[in-house]
């Protein structure tokens, strides 16, 4: 008998996710644990494999949407049965984004037109009802949110709905700017250049929305920035990047570490020489780890990601070099698992290579610390009695005060300019 | 509420309303099982009899039929009678009298006659006492044109209401739960409170979600909105007091401030006063709806005696919660 799939949880934090990918179509067989779909979760794209054996008859929630769990995404049964009933009971309420919908009757051109009302207008009420149609079906949305849509003049086709069946409900009009009816179109028609392009969340930007935001607001940040005489550091790199070059036949294949690998290396020793800037706020107690897992930030498409490198004080730089490069590598595709980006001490993030001196970052919670690493600098520095050219490097530690205080930043940060500052000792602990 | 007030149990401010108005007009008389002697099933009535004497409270036989169909016919002839039965459920025997001579005597004796009277009695649950004892009447009730139905949920309102009730000049239901009986709250002792009919009140400011109640589920909708309040929603809750004439600007404010709302009260889901609140709601405030409207009622079963099984029944803070949460497109 044909059932009604839903989406399930796909990690431990997951409320919502987005199809990305179909990898089966309509009438397509398809067995136990075979790849149905890819969904975008707030963490990362996860593979959705079936618990059942069958047919998929119909996909109610097309790639593209977004759905809360435990609501609708396909229907699976045995060929040829009919699911027009279970696609109108649940299925036909599936959710719906950008005119993917699941109806395959048109709405009529006429019912809605191009655009809604100009803003400001109540539109008649016989047609307030057919009016936020998109192409190829009808947009699920509240009846409040039909109301407001009218008064300031948007149109909801490209709305993603959160809730129930993908409607869209009050909250997701959050900053939505007006789009250019027809009838103000026609009016000024340079308005269209003047609106802004609407770009609906991604689940990461709304991760890192309710994430970032949570940071700002309940930790009390604070900042100490120290600068690093990054010249032997600079000999260092050299000397260990040529010397790793004589390791292979073809230079193109050597591996080769970056300032950030020597950073991250020297991050880790000196957290274990100053445990108390390993740690994290509880409600009831601090938590001082005994691991040492570094939390890196990856820049990807329209966003960023934190892959954890565990047990960072125990790696030796190269170990840490090959890592990092591999787990940003699947960040940028999307890959990583949820559990690879949980549960890091302490956060690097480094824009050295957008060319930036320095900075401060927000702290990743439920950590206590972020370092925010700059670029290695060429400026003149004093040697004894004389100026001559040197090398530089800007860190500055965001802290959460509620469990590092002042002296024990600085002295972290003091532990790692030294060790920074005579780095043949990151080769060797 | 301004003047002077005292702190009283709800059931000692039904009291004084029906004292203050039999002492203002001598044609209001009490009646029921145990109303004198007694001094009456829940003691509300207590020291009454002493007060008017056997003349005015007046005590009658197990015959609900009987004296409610008396007391009608004295309220049209110029008396304001007080019925008290010992339960609603009881008065499902005297229901004809109620339904056919007190409801239509106005518009069937075009507005020669009318029926000055005030039924009251506990109603709903209570503890484990049965199916038989439990219902919820004021959905039989509200839904007959030519009575009015009134649910105090506070000891000021409880007195308001009853002075209202008996000064009305038609049928008045007034609801009272046996588990509000020892509620405290204070009262005015100005003879001339009264609160009038067809206004809610609000019983908790919010923002959120609006919870619409009456009579006990108003005190169970509170409880669940300090639960949500420290989820970080902000609940409004709404006391209907009075369930015909219904308050429907009340409604339509409050809606139009959440644009959601839940509906908690004891009674059986199919239909009923709170689907009246869910209709009125959705065709008076549409546009103003940004989730389906829900409804906690009592499970639609007969009450069950056990113990564990009538809680289960009943509509409960948690079930409230997790309605507020739906409609809030929170997950419950």
């Amino acid at each position: 008998m044909a059932k009604i799939i839903d989406m399930p949880k796909l990690s431990p934090t997951m409320e919502e996710g987005q199809i990305s990918a179909w990898h089966k179509k309509e009438g397509d067989a398809i067995g136990v644990d075979e790849l149905l779909a890819e969904v975008e979760t707030d963490k990362a794209t996860m593979e959705f494999r079936s618990f059942d054996k069958g047919t998929l008859l119909k996909i109610l929630a097309p790639a593209g949407s977004v759905v809360k769990l435990g609501q609708p995404v396909a229907i699976v049964g045995a060929a040829g049965e009919d699911v027009s009933a279970l696609a109108a009971a649940g299925g036909g309420a599936a959710a719906t984004q950008a005119g993917a919908a699941a109806a395959t009757t048109p709405a009529p051109p006429s019912a809605a037109g191009p655009a809604g009302p100009p803003p400001g207008a109540l539109a008649p009420v016989t047609t307030a009802g057919a009016l936020p149609a998109a192409e190829g079906g009808r947009v699920r949305a509240s009846p409040y949110v039909r109301k407001l849509a009218r008064e300031r003049g948007l149109t909801l086709g490209g709305v993603a709905g959160t809730g129930p069946h993908g409607r869209i409900v009050a909250r997701d009009l959050e900053g939505l700017a007006p789009a250019v009816s027809a009838a103000s179109a026609a009016a000024a028609p340079a308005a269209q250049d003047e609106a802004p392009e609407v770009r609906p969340l991604s689940m990461m930007r709304k991760t890192i929305a309710k994430r970032l935001t949570e940071s700002k607001q309940t930790v009390p940040h604070f900042y100490l920035t120290i600068d690093v005489d990054a010249e032997a550091l600079h000999t260092l790199r050299e000397r260990i990047n040529d010397d790793l070059a004589t390791s292979v036949a073809d230079d193109k294949d050597a591996p080769k570490v970056s300032f950030n690998d020597l950073v991250l290396k020297a991050v880790a020793i000196a957290l274990t020489r100053v445990p108390a800037a390993n740690a994290q706020f509880t409600p009831d107690a601090i938590l001082y780890h005994r691991r040492v897992d570094l939390s890196v930030a990856v820049a990807v498409d329209d966003g960023l990601v934190t892959p954890v490198v565990r047990g960072a004080d125990k790696k030796s730089v190269l170990a840490i070099a090959r890592e990092v490069r591999e787990l940003a590598g699947r960040a940028r595709q999307k890959k990583l698992k949820p559990e690879e980006m949980a549960g890091g001490t302490f956060s690097v993030s480094n824009l050295g290579m957008f060319g930036i001196d320095e900075f401060s970052a927000v702290i990743n919670p439920p950590e206590g610390a972020i370092l925010a690493v700059g670029q290695v600098r060429r400026e003149p520095v004093v040697r004894g009695d004389a100026v001559v050219p040197g090398r530089k490097l800007a860190m500055t530690l965001s802290c959460d005060h509620r469990v590092i205080d002042g002296a024990v930043g600085a002295t972290f940060l003091k532990a790692l300019r030294g060790l920074l500052e005579h780095p043949g000792q990151i080769l060797v602990l | 509420m301004s003047g002077p007030t005292k702190s009283v149990r709800f059931r000692e401010a039904i009291r004084m309303g029906m004292v203050e108005e039999m002492e203002r007009d001598d044609r209001v008389y009490i009646v029921g099982e145990e109303v004198g002697h007694y001094q009456g099933a829940y003691k509300v009535t207590e020291g009454m009899l002493e007060k008017f004497g056997p003349k005015r409270v007046i005590d009658a036989p197990i015959t609900e039929s009987g004296f409610t169909g008396i007391s009608i016919g004295a309220a049209m002839v110029g008396l304001r009678p007080i019925v008290e039965y010992m339960t609603w459920n009881f008065s499902a025997v005297a229901f004809d009298q109620i339904l056919n001579n007190a409801a239509k005597m106005r518009q069937m004796s075009g507005g020669q006659l009318h029926v000055p009277i005030v039924f009251r009695a506990p109603n709903a649950s209570a503890k484990q006492v049965g199916s038989q004892h439990s219902h919820a009447m004021e959905h039989f009730y509200a839904h007959v044109p030519g009575l009015k139905v009134v649910a105090p949920a506070t000891c000021a309102d409880a007195k308001g209401l009853m002075k209202t009730a008996i000064r009305d000049d038609d049928p008045v239901l007034y609801m009272e739960s046996e588990t509000l009986y020892n509620l405290k709250g204070d009262v005015p002792e100005d003879p001339e409170f009264t609160v009038p009919f067809g206004k809610a009140s609000v019983a908790r400011q919010g923002g959120d979600v609006t919870i619409v109640s009456w009579s006990r589920m108003v005190h169970v909708s509170l409880q669940a909105a300090e639960e949500l309040a420290k989820e970080g929603l902000d609940v409004e809750v709404i006391d209907l007091r009075s369930l015909r004439p219904l308050d429907e600007e009340a409604l339509v404010a409050n809606v139009s401030k959440t644009h959601r709302a839940v509906v908690a009260y004891e009674g059986w889901p199919y239909g009923g006063v709170g689907a009246e609140v869910v209709d009125r709601i959705q065709r008076l405030a549409f546009d103003e709806l940004d989730a389906p409207i829900e409804r906690v009622t009592t499970l639609d079963y007969p009450m069950p005696y056990n113990a564990k099984l009538e809680q289960h029944v009943i509509p409960s803070a948690e079930r409230v919660i997790e309605a507020v949460k739906r409609v809030a497109y929170r997950s419950a």
